[in-house]
């Protein structure tokens, strides 16, 4: 067909049924982009940081959780605890620093404690209030310490380390079982031993959340990275296969990379994984925004914070392991910023073709289809790499959690579903 | 020579190296260094309390990487770098130098977004200090090692360019 004119542009291409592409609007709109804060990312599972960033007791980090200011810490015990990073007297944010440690003193407070700096207010480990300034003075006995402790938050460490932490004290699942499996495909790795992580930036995008996990969760755009494509890639690249999982997650499985075929890389069967087989690469797209991407020897979790309906930051992490030599250490580090650090080869690419894709879509555009309806199957039937089962699958979990239809984000998950079936 | 004359050649080298980089002449700038080249861009992060190392490489690493740079999909909005040499330090015995100097990376947008409403505009890329050590051969100074160290983190999409 050639170019359409504005009502043929409307119809659905092709012979694509409902729940094979998306309404643009679920990238732009701001009502949208609330409801996605508020039934979404303040009540799911999120990892914020790894343990190794809290090194000793009184270490801590600070982040932000569906817009809500957040506080780990790691206690004398040992134990990581994290809390709203807001002080129950007057509001204001009890920690600026991104990680630091309570061990010594602050000039508003006590070593060991969590102080306010406006009206020195402290707290314990545990978020217990341990003093009260002028107390008794002021509030008499109308309010005491145990009247004020800080708000805590579910916290776990787990999956080689990540703190995860959620804002919604009534989930009704563990992170295990948040995860649904999604990380039996690496778990033996990440758990065989203690990692740490070496590489951080972050970069705040023009662009929807959800495109930039799109991208993580599509291999059909090996278009994008063509020189890698024509050089590295092989057979078994291709046939890799989407897993889908509870609550939205998805595998993409694991293949051997032929990094001496691509030109400027070599091999990273010196250094993998423990339990990973040389040059492997296994891949965890999270529901609703991170994305575990272990290939050969490094660790990549990008961590997504939602910032408005076409901004997002995303947090970069590069993992090795804890022992590492500095040699060793320094491999990792070349292997993981020649593909994904901020001057690496692809990092760049996916990130430029997010913002030009969010550049078509703003806020008041005309909604438009934005498809994911390849069906690539292997001979047994099952979805290869260019299948985008995986970004169906995400989208039929956030139609669910959002209780609308991606495609048509009027209608009900409901109300979808029976168009999809009619 | 007197270590006036090879400082002024050592700032005038950097500056040279600065104008090829702001044109994207990647030959020219790698034939102000020498063939023991080292490049690396680092920052220190006090989000996780670690030195990084975001890229590095030899003279032949750098050469691949600007020689693949036509193979990629990239954002070309050109970078100009204003550079201020702070200090020049040389050894005459060993006929080597040392110099740091601060730089101010401007990105001005092309194609990077959309470059009807957007391509023209200027703003800060990065903020950093070149940290270059030099060996002077026949009285020319020639990079024997750039240290790239950047304050700035937030780096948002990157670039395939070396800075």
């Amino acid at each position: 067909m050639p170019a359409r004119n504005a009502k043929q542009w409307e119809k659905v291409p092709g012979k694509l049924s409902s729940g094979e592409y998306v309404d643009s609007r679920i990238y732009s709109d701001r009502d949208i982009f609330e409801e996605e804060i508020t039934k979404i990312f303040s009540k799911v599972w999120m990892p914020v940081c790894h343990e190794s960033e809290l090194p000793d007791p009184y270490s801590f980090r600070t982040m932000t959780v569906a817009r809500e200011p957040v506080l780990v810490v790691r206690g004398a015990d040992n134990q990581i605890r994290a809390f709203l990073n807001v002080c129950p007297h007057r509001g204001n944010m009890l920690e600026n620093r991104p990680s630091g440690s309570f061990e010594e003193a602050s000039p508003s407070g006590a070593p060991k404690h969590i102080t306010c700096m406006f009206h020195a207010w402290q707290f314990d480990m545990k978020g217990n209030c341990a003093h009260i300034s002028r107390a008794t003075e002021g509030y008499q006995d109308r309010l005491e310490c145990k009247d004020v402790g800080l708000r805590r938050l579910r916290c776990e460490v787990k999956y080689g380390g990540f703190v995860w932490v959620t804002l919604n004290d009534g989930i009704g699942q563990t992170v295990e079982e948040w995860a649904g499996g999604a990380f039996d495909c690496m778990q033996k790795s990440l758990d065989a031993e203690p990692l740490e992580v070496f590489h951080y930036h972050k970069a705040i995008i023009p662009c929807n959340y959800k495109l930039w996990h799109d991208t993580n969760s599509e291999f059909y755009h090996d278009y994008l990275h063509y020189h890698n494509r024509v050089t590295g890639f092989n057979d078994s690249y291709f046939a890799r296969k989407n897993i889908g999982f509870d609550n939205g997650h998805v595998n993409v499985g694991s293949f051997e990379v032929q990094y001496d075929e691509y030109e400027g890389f070599e091999s990273r069967e010196e250094l993998s994984f423990p339990h990973l087989p040389t040059n492997h690469w296994e891949m965890i797209d999270f529901f609703p925004g991170v994305n575990f991407n272990l290939r050969g020897s490094a660790l990549r979790c990008d961590i997504m914070t939602p910032l408005g309906p076409d901004k997002v930051m995303i947090e970069f992490r590069g993992l090795g392991l804890k022992r590492d030599t500095p040699e060793e250490r320094l491999t990792r580090q070349r292997h993981h910023n020649s593909i994904w650090g901020p001057f690496g080869r692809n990092l760049h690419e996916d990130l430029l073709a997010v913002t030009t894709q969010q550049a078509t879509m703003s806020e008041w555009a005309d909604k438009r289809r934005i498809l994911h309806g390849r069906h690539e199957l292997d001979a047994d039937g099952d979805p290869t790499i260019h299948d985008e089962e995986g970004m169906r699958h995400f989208y039929d979990a956030w139609g669910q959690w959002m209780d609308r239809w991606p495609g048509d984000p009027d209608l009900s998950y409901e109300e979808g579903q029976k168009r999809k079936a009619a | 020579m007197s270590d006036n004359n090879i400082a002024e050649r050592v700032r005038g080298t950097i500056y040279q190296a600065s104008l090829c980089l702001d044109e994207a002449r990647w030959e020219d700038w790698l034939g102000l260094c020498h063939d023991e080249f080292y490049y690396a861009i680092r920052a220190f992060s006090p989000e996780i309390n670690v030195d990084m190392t975001y890229l590095d490489g030899k003279r032949a690493d750098m050469v691949t990487l600007t020689e693949m740079l036509p193979k990629h999909n990239s954002d070309h909005s050109p970078l100009a770098r204003h550079t201020v040499v702070y200090t020049v330090d040389v050894d005459e015995a060993q006929q080597t130098a040392s110099a740091v100097s601060s730089f101010t990376v401007m990105k001005t947008e092309l194609d990077g977004i959309n470059s009807h409403l957007l391509a023209g505009e200027s703003n800060v890329f990065l903020v950093g200090k070149y940290r270059d050590q030099f060996r002077i051969e026949s009285g020319t100074p020639l990079f024997s090692e750039r240290i790239v160290q950047l304050d700035t983190r937030r780096l948002d999409k990157g670039s395939h360019w070396p800075i």
